[in-house]
């Protein structure tokens, strides 16, 4: 594990973009299907964060959010989480659902399942890019929907990597539908194993 | 009032009355509570995981078992004395409840685990914990009075 840090060199690091805006283009086309209007993902940014610093850049350990998580397996494996702020959330459900009255400022059983399925998506359609790209197997597993304190849903992460000073790739994304926008950011946790064999790209 | 946040793998131990220590946002990491009255010293540990791998690294706040040792050490050069101290602890949630996935990863109950075996080995008392469940804690510790609280989203803080 402690060897991971070192693992995140630039050539890695030059790869995983190409690999990732492939993956995101990917989930913009699948969900521009299933949606049946153009919806655009923005070529997203991708940088290494330190797992510590994601709790601020999402308005702090304590602010609610909304954390969609999901294991990819098979040839490579890793972990994918995609998180958004509480009140962001529902406008991925509006975006996804069409915008409803809303009686109460929960998220139901409706809500949580329709991003359990944005999780279930942009995890599918980006583990098919990657896996077109580097002619591997990998596939989803179903995505668990989490809603608590950033800081809860971040222990995910730190305690399957098993480190706190690990980074993270942390991809930056806005979902374009129409003339409404919203920001999500995924963060993608290659395994140990799986980013050994991304610094031997064929 | 100062909130100090104590954060992933950190032990704060304080004697400023005014300071309240804070482990914000734990899911399956336990925030860890020392106080002695007598003394008016108080410690929070957040530690992470269970067990430190190995014995060759240097004893570590990120794991439960290292973490609760430095913390009474760092109680005791503060003026606490071992057999007063008032423990309690809180965290240590499975926030994955999908039984695909939680089985695989659950830290929570390990940490708890730990905790409970650590605080055996020392023959020390727990006087009070919250733990397990699948929801994130903020645990708060008041050095002017030794008051421990936790707090779920959409409630208050609650004594511990």
């Amino acid at each position: 594990m402690a060897n991971q840090d070192k693992s995140f060199n630039e050539k890695l690091l030059s790869y995983l973009q190409l690999v990732v805006s492939e993956g995101a283009q990917g989930a913009a086309r699948g969900f521009s299907g299933i949606l049946g209007q153009n919806l655009t993902v923005a070529s997203p940014s991708v940088r290494t964060v330190n797992i510590l610093d994601i709790p601020n850049l999402l308005g702090g350990p304590e602010k609610e959010a909304v954390g969609i998580y999901l294991r990819a397996e098979g040839d490579l494996s890793g972990q994918i989480m995609l998180i958004i702020p509480y009140e962001k959330a529902f406008e991925l459900v509006d975006l996804l659902l069409g915008p409803m009255e809303r009686t109460s400022h929960d998220l139901g059983r409706l809500e949580r399942s329709a991003l359990a399925e944005v999780g279930n998506m942009t995890g599918t359609f980006f583990l098919n890019a990657v896996a077109s790209m580097t002619g591997l197997s990998i596939r989803p597993t179903p995505p668990a929907v989490i809603v608590d304190m950033v800081g809860a849903i971040m222990d995910i992460i730190v305690a399957t990597t098993g480190g706190i000073s690990e980074h993270v790739i942390l991809l930056g994304t806005t979902f374009t539908y129409g003339d409404r926008e919203v920001e999500a950011e995924f963060w993608v946790i290659p395994d140990t194993s799986s980013l050994e064999t991304f610094t031997k790209p064929n | 009032m100062n909130s100090r946040s104590v954060g992933l793998g950190e032990i704060i131990v304080s004697r400023d009355p005014e300071d309240i220590l804070v482990a914000y946002g734990l899911g399956s990491c336990l925030g860890i509570g020392m106080y002695d009255s007598t003394r008016r010293v108080a410690g929070l540990l957040h530690a992470v995981l269970p067990e430190s791998p190995n014995n060759s690294e240097p004893p570590s706040a990120k794991y439960v078992n290292t973490g609760i040792r430095l913390l009474i050490e760092q109680m005791k050069l503060a003026g606490a004395d071992m057999h007063r101290l008032v423990i309690r602890f809180a965290g240590g949630a499975n926030m994955l409840t999908t039984a695909a996935l939680s089985k695989t990863f659950d830290i929570g109950t390990r940490n708890i685990a730990s905790a409970h075996l650590t605080f055996e080995q020392l023959n020390l008392k727990i006087a009070a914990k919250d733990v397990g469940g699948n929801t994130g804690r903020t645990v708060r510790l008041y050095i002017v009075d030794g008051k421990m609280t936790v707090r779920v989203i959409g409630s208050q803080e609650k004594e511990l």
